[in-house]
């Protein structure tokens, strides 16, 4: 039955590995090559610029940097794990995972490739959402008024980095949980926009509920982030870490786990 | 080159490839042919490391295909011409594994250029693309690394017949310049033209392999002829009286015998033929036969080929 010849081997001494750099960068190509990546990605901007416009017309007082700022975090803190979201599932919904997965066997490579793609797409735009609030700043500034270009360290670090970058972590594990578009995304709202309203009304209803609530719901936990002094205190940091690992840990852990054996058809 | 080695695959109490094991040698074309759902895209998938096997193992010039580093520079793979992001333009889709494997772009223009999708074509999004052109751009996106293995899953599917000759003469030229070539499909003609090993699969095991001569001498002398004659009905009995089985087929006969038996039997019965010519039948027969049991459907008489049987 077999062919008895010796098998030739391969030499792949010429063909180094793919550095993970390559595969980030084709990565963040991926995620905006597209209509539906590419718009969203502007759309995004476009909708802090809206913010802003409306914030500046219609908000009385005077528009400090600090307070454009967050404006556009929370702007950007619902919509760019959109863009992570549509980044990883869109493996298995357009199916060319079959491709990535063929071109790079090592998947857990290419999830890192994937997440370190993702932050430097956040990071992009989250950059020139900075540069749109400076603007609307200097705006105010010509218009008359005397803005503060202070702003608080906690801010910049807590309410607009890090809370956006905990949204993208949450993002990519939904994905890699639901790996498609669609489910992917109605997840995430509602992880993000339900689940809150819930915990809330719970909170309401029962006051034993509303002191556990904020260790067991990461949006809740996350609030001390983006408001007050955007400063936590130690009690506020220990309900982000236990919440964070209820939501972010373990579906990250089960996302890569899945990842890593689905069967890309 | 590709060694496959009692390659088993099973989803639960469904075994798709059963205990499978075959080689494909540098320098020849190898066939994979059985029926839809008879395994050939399973145990190509367990090749590139997309299904893991249940048991047996499947190498690639002596590695695994994990274990080949920038893989798509060694091993050319056409799964689905499909499975590609519909919002990319063909030319975006070759640009993106070109980068991954670290090619410069003008790789990408060659085979665009290659493969003949023109400028026009190459910027327009998969979505908009026929299957002939899908089934180009994965070709190109196989050949694009220039790897020395090519594992192809119907590639002729949705090929028109001047792009199914193209493809044959391709693939033919490189195996000739020494390049691992396997290419399954469900439809025998396609690949008898070009494949000089082939490898019948039904119901997940193999149920034959070997070139194109000895499966047919392998099928117990099932050697079918196909005659037109002046005189059919004189030549029909001399066949008979010589023991061949002698059926009516279109204008002509269809004989259970060699070429070279008819045309002794017209020479001694002095009728003129017209037509001679090797029953191609015989390998589909031969084909149906080993896979009926597993195929779709009961294969229907055998009395009703299309008339003329002529090989693809």
């Amino acid at each position: 039955m077999s062919t008895p010849t010796p098998i030739p081997m391969l030499d792949v001494s010429g063909t180094p590995r793919t550095p993970i750099t390559r595969l980030v960068g084709v990565e963040f190509r991926k995620a905006i090559d597209t209509r539906a990546g590419f718009w969203l990605a502007t759309s995004i901007l476009g909708l802090v610029l809206v913010v802003l416009m409306i914030f500046t017309l219609l908000v009385d007082g005077q528009k400090d940097f600090g307070d454009l700022l967050s404006v556009a975090g929370g702007v950007l803190g619902y919509f760019l794990p959109i863009l992570v979201i549509m980044l990883v599932t869109s493996e298995q919904s357009q199916r060319n995972g079959l491709v990535t997965f063929t071109l790079e066997p090592q998947r857990s490579r290419v999830v890192a490739a994937k997440f370190l793609a993702g932050l430097c797409l956040a990071g992009t735009v989250m950059v020139l959402a900075v540069i749109l609030a400076a603007a609307f700043t200097v705006l105010g500034a010509l218009t008359g008024e005397s803005p503060s270009w202070t702003i608080d360290g906690n801010l910049l670090f807590n309410g607009f980095v890090l809370a956006n970058v905990i949204g993208i972590l949450v993002g990519f594990a939904i994905s890699m949980l639901v790996m498609n578009t669609p489910a992917g995304i109605v997840a995430y709202f509602a992880y993000s926009l339900i689940l809150p309203s819930a915990a809330g009304i719970l909170s309401a209803l029962s006051s034993g509920f509303e002191k556990v609530a904020p260790w067991i719901e990461f949006n809740t936990a996350q609030m001390p982030l983006f408001s007050g002094d955007y400063q936590p205190s130690g009690q506020e940091w220990a309900q982000i870490a236990t919440s964070g690992f209820i939501w972010l840990v373990v579906p990250l852990a089960l996302g890569l786990m899945r990842l890593m054996r689905i069967e890309f058809k | 080159m590709i060694t496959v080695d009692r390659l088993t695959k099973t989803y639960g109490a469904y075994t798709a490839v059963d205990d499978v094991s075959f080689a494909c040698q540098p320098g020849r074309v190898t066939g994979f042919l059985g029926p839809n759902g008879a395994g050939k895209t399973t145990t190509m998938r367990v090749m590139v490391g997309l299904t893991l096997p249940t048991r047996g193992q499947v190498t690639i010039g002596g590695l695994k295909y994990h274990d080949i580093p920038n893989p798509g520079r060694h091993v050319g793979t056409l799964l689905d011409a499909s499975a590609q992001h519909v919002g990319r333009t063909g030319r975006e889709i070759l640009t993106i594994a070109a980068k991954t494997m670290g090619l410069p772009s003008s790789r990408v223009d060659e085979m665009l250029a290659l493969v003949g999708l023109n400028d026009n074509e190459s910027t327009r999004r998969l979505r908009n693309y026929s299957l002939g052109m899908k089934q180009r751009l994965g070709i190109a996106h196989a050949l694009l690394g220039d790897p020395s293995v090519l594992i192809l899953d119907e590639p002729a599917n949705g090929l028109d017949p001047a792009g199914i000759r193209w493809m044959r003469g391709l693939l033919k030229g490189y195996a000739d310049r020494g390049g691992t070539v396997l290419l399954s499909s469900h439809l025998l003609h396609e690949v008898e033209m070009i494949a000089d090993e082939m490898i019948l699969i039904g119901h997940g095991k193999i149920v034959a392999q070997g070139d194109k001569k000895s499966l047919l001498a392998g099928a117990n002398g099932s050697a079918t002829t196909l005659v037109t004659s002046l005189d059919n009905a004189a030549l029909g009995a001399a066949l008979s009286q010589g023991g061949h089985g002698v059926e009516p087929m279109g204008d002509g006969l269809k004989v259970q015998a060699t070429p070279e038996q008819v045309g002794r039997a017209a020479l001694s019965a002095g009728v003129v033929l017209t037509d001679l010519r090797s029953g191609g039948a015989g390998l589909e027969d031969l084909f149906l036969e080993l896979t009926s049991d597993t195929a779709r459907e009961a294969v229907p008489g055998v009395g009703a080929p299309t008339t003329g049987g002529t090989p693809a």
